[in-house]
């Protein structure tokens, strides 16, 4: 072993052909360690530069916020003190370990990154959240390196929390009243990865991926609570088509990971699985399976940047295979289940992967059996992965993602979200429209649209889609009237007419938007026609009208 | 200052205009207040008008409703009486007071009715919100009293009303006559306009509940707050009322529509936002805006500081 030494900095330097401690363990032939007690000051910087970051005006304007920044950074700063005062005493320097930075993180960083980028120009809160990951990723690095020093000498220094603060900000995040728990969040995703972990094919490695591990975590709690509202996981999840060709631009995404890390099998089976299922679901019962698309943007996301972490993910191809069907299959279930329980349906894409994670071994082991198997092997599903493989892999998914975007399965308009749709399949008495149109205009309803809360309120009175319940009706009706929807507030005075009205103009610019296109400012002709083509029949005749 | 085409109106912060021209008017007049009216409108001192008469007594166990045989309900007798404003009369009528193109104020025949004698105070409505765990987002100041309660919508209004009604129906506390009236089809609800002028002015085309001319001995304008419901006399105002003028503008249960009223049908434009009228101004307006005919509006959703309500019970 070469050492080097720094008297500047107390430090000392060194070249290890392999460096101990967990997390070090899979760290590379070469790389550099650095040692030192003065190495304490790293964290140190983290923590100052976080502490700092509650200053700015994105921070300084909620208070909640700032003290959630004050409260995070007094644990780092107390962890940091006891850290201090235990090296003293016992004379231990902590290390770094350096090595070459690894794909799997900085390229995964920068899909994510991208992502970001493109999704943000379209929806502005993206770029107000900028601030909150980069003061994510500082905690991040300030707490993964004490908890490592605290269980150990040395640390792993690279990109590692890039990927994992972006996953899981690319899922939900916390909004600013409730802020601290985001870094609770992050922060048992970081234990996850150190603590619950398993011997994977000779190696300690941690058995979750970590920002898919506490998003399942936190998912449940929020489920249980019934306390989505604090967080913006239902905006993520429907805003991410604001941006034009969100699925091309995924997919184009997806290939980058794709040929990196060989994950073609999983995302690209996952979403066969998906695509198929939703096929077959409208086959069987004329109405759409998912909402506002053939696959969900947020599932298509996932599918490619969540499940598919290399190391908490089957090795073998044909392993990928079957975990990329269950995870199609899990989805797809999930969605049905969360709707039973009337919970939001976007933890559909989280709350599978954790079991996935935990089933990984199984599923090599199982398809051990499959060694030898020379038809497999000819397809590229032979237990021992190949580059070739997986490029004749993602061919194919390039022809099959091409197919579906030729006959509209992706970017396409999707009939999902069309309220007269489901009013028209809920007539026909098809597979619970009933209860998908009671659930898209309670959405709207929630999103201030006067006509959807009347609407409501008359399905109470009248118990054709919903079971009879005058006093909820009153409730609707009330709201309605509030958000100045005229026959809401004659309905408040005569419940029993349970009048209806077409949708405002103001009330077409919430039902048309597609998951959250602002169309406050488009022309009120282009409106009409828009509404038009979307089934709405009295926008027809205003369209007509305003054409001649 | 002669007459000039306005409307008061009050927004919920996001207006939305409309094709109408007579109705771009409304949005005209919006002021970042949320209350716009058609004229320059001077500070005044608190109204420090003190009565020698006793004020009204309120029951803590009927709900804090008036300790009367009807709990403040009077009886107000079938017949007509002269809607809207003439302006050969009333020099301030505004435009929207006018009966139609060809007439200057209408008749309006109106069945009986019963109309509080005061308006809605906070302390009614606080039982209200206790029994029915009834919220509002933001709370009005709850240790008021005896004030007329404001800060409610036409909503919160009528959702009062609906509640003391079931209340009045079933309980014991309320006197057999108002239980007999409403299990005899009789319902508790706001006034409608036309039900609310005739109550304001009786049966003569009064400016002011109390005659012609402007008293500030007789209502609460031109103030800096409300006071008590029913602590200024008015002994010449119709049928016992009080508060008619002034104190805080009283939602009513009529769609904001050009004149001439008809109550049985109402030409609503379904398609355009909900007006809904209210009346009597409020201890922040000045004379013009207290007469018995000045029609105010604003959306059903508002809830303002100066906007309050008073009951009527009447036959559907």
């Amino acid at each position: 072993m070469q050492s080097y030494s720094d008297k500047r900095n107390s430090a000392s330097f060194s070249r290890s052909p392999r460096s101990s401690g967990a997390t070090a363990a899979g760290a590379p032939e070469t790389s550099k360690r650095i040692t030192g007690r003065s190495l304490l000051a790293v964290p140190a910087l983290f923590t100052t530069a976080f502490f700092l970051l509650s200053f700015l005006p994105r921070v300084q304007g909620n208070q909640t916020l700032v003290w959630s920044f004050w409260a995070a950074t007094a644990v780092l700063a107390i962890w940091l003190v006891l850290m201090y005062v235990r090296t003293s005493a016992s004379g231990n320097k902590k290390s770094f370990v350096l090595t070459a930075p690894k794909p799997q993180h900085y390229i995964q960083a920068m899909v994510h990154l991208s992502v970001y980028t493109y999704w943000g120009w379209h929806w502005p809160p993206v770029q107000e959240h900028a601030l909150l990951l980069l003061a994510q990723l500082l905690f991040a690095y300030a707490f993964d390196i004490l908890m490592a020093w605290t269980r150990r000498d040395n640390y792993l220094l690279g990109f590692g929390p890039f990927p994992i603060i972006f996953s899981t900000n690319l899922f939900m995040w916390f909004r600013d009243d409730w802020f601290y728990l985001q870094f609770l969040m992050i922060a048992v995703g970081f234990m996850g990865k150190e603590f619950v972990r398993w011997n994977r094919d000779g190696k300690s490695t941690h058995i979750f991926n970590p920002s898919a591990f506490t998003l399942g975590l936190f998912s449940l709690v929020l489920i249980l609570s019934n306390s989505t509202d604090i967080t913006w996981g239902p905006q993520i999840a429907s805003t991410l088509s604001l941006a034009p060709g969100i699925y091309t631009y995924l997919f184009l995404g997806g290939l980058v990971v794709m040929y990196f890390f060989s994950i073609t099998l999983i995302a690209a089976s996952a979403a066969a699985v998906l695509f198929g299922l939703s096929a077959l679901y409208y086959a069987m019962t004329g109405v759409p399976y998912f909402l506002d698309s053939e696959i969900p943007t947020a599932v298509f996301l996932g599918l490619h940047l969540l499940v598919t972490d290399p190391s908490t993910s089957p090795r073998t191809p044909p392993g990928k295979l079957v975990f990329g069907i269950l995870y199609g299959l899990g989805v797809f279930a999930l969605y049905s289940i969360l709707s039973a329980f009337g919970a939001p349906t976007f933890y559909d894409k989280l709350l599978c992967v954790p079991l996935l994670n935990l089933s990984v071994q199984w599923i090599d082991r199982a398809v051990q059996r499959l060694r030898d198997n020379r038809p497999l092997e000819r397809i590229g599903l032979g237990v021992i992965p190949s580059r070739r493989a997986n490029l004749a892999h993602m061919s194919v998914w390039i022809v099959f993602f091409a197919t579906m975007t030729f006959i509209g399965k992706t970017d396409g308009r999707h009939v999902g979200d069309s309220v007269p749709f489901w009013a028209q399949a809920c007539v026909e008495g098809r597979a619970s429209a009933c209860d998908r149109l009671l659930l898209i205009e309670s959405n709207y309803c929630a999103d201030n649209s006067g006509w959807a809360c009347n609407e409501i309120g008359a399905h109470y009175i009248r118990g054709d889609v919903a079971e009879q319940d005058p006093e909820r009706a009153l409730g609707f009706f009330a709201r309605a009237c509030e958000l100045r929807f005229q026959a809401g507030c004659l309905n408040l005075l005569e419940p029993e007419r349970a009048m209806v009205a077409d949708p405002r103009a103001f009330d077409l610019r919430l039902l048309l938007r597609e998951g959250g296109q602002n169309l406050l400012e488009m022309p009120e002709s282009d409106l009409y026609q828009r509404a038009c083509e979307h089934g709405w029949a009295h926008a027809c005749q205003t369209s007509v009208a305003t054409v001649l | 200052m002669s007459p000039i085409s306005w409307l008061l109106a009050v927004d919920t912060g996001c207006y939305v205009s409309t094709q109408s021209v007579w109705r771009r008017a409304v949005v005209t007049a919006l002021s970042a207040s949320g209350l716009m009216l058609g004229f320059a409108h001077a500070q005044t001192p608190v109204n420090t008008v003190t009565s020698a008469e006793p004020g009204p007594v309120f029951r803590a166990q009927a709900w804090h409703l008036p300790d009367e045989p009807l709990l403040g309900f009077v009886e107000i007798p079938a017949g007509p009486f002269p809607m809207g404003s003439n302006p050969l009369i009333d020099p301030m009528a505004f435009e929207n007071e006018r009966w139609s193109e060809t007439r200057r104020q209408g008749t309006v025949d109106l069945p009986e009715f019963y109309i509080a004698r005061y308006e809605t105070t906070v302390d009614q409505f606080v039982v209200f919100m206790e029994e029915a765990n009834y919220r509002l987002v933001e709370m009005f100041d709850a240790a008021a009293g005896n004030h007329p309660v404001s800060g409610v919508s036409w909503t919160d209004a009528l959702a009062y009303a609906r509640w003391l009604e079931a209340e009045l129906t079933t309980s014991e506390q309320a006197p057999a006559g108002l239980r007999r009236l409403l299990s005899n089809g009789w319902h508790l609800t706001l006034p409608d306009e036309a039900q609310w002028e005739k109550a304001a002015r009786g049966t003569e085309p009064r400016i002011f509940p109390w005659g012609n001319a402007v008293r500030k001995d007789r209502a609460n304008f031109a103030a800096a707050g409300t006071v008590p419901a029913g602590s200024i006399p008015c002994p010449e105002c119709p049928y016992g009322l009080r508060d008619m003028s002034g104190n805080v503008w009283e939602w009513t249960r009529s769609p904001y529509l050009p004149y001439p009223f008809d109550s049985d049908n109402p030409a609503v434009n379904l398609q355009e936002d909900a007006l809904w009228v209210m009346r009597g101004g409020s201890f922040n307006d000045e004379e013009s805006n207290i007469r018995t005919a000045v029609r105010g509006a604003a959306d059903p959703g508002a809830r303002r500081p100066f906007i309050g309500f008073r009951l009527a019970i009447v036959r559907e």
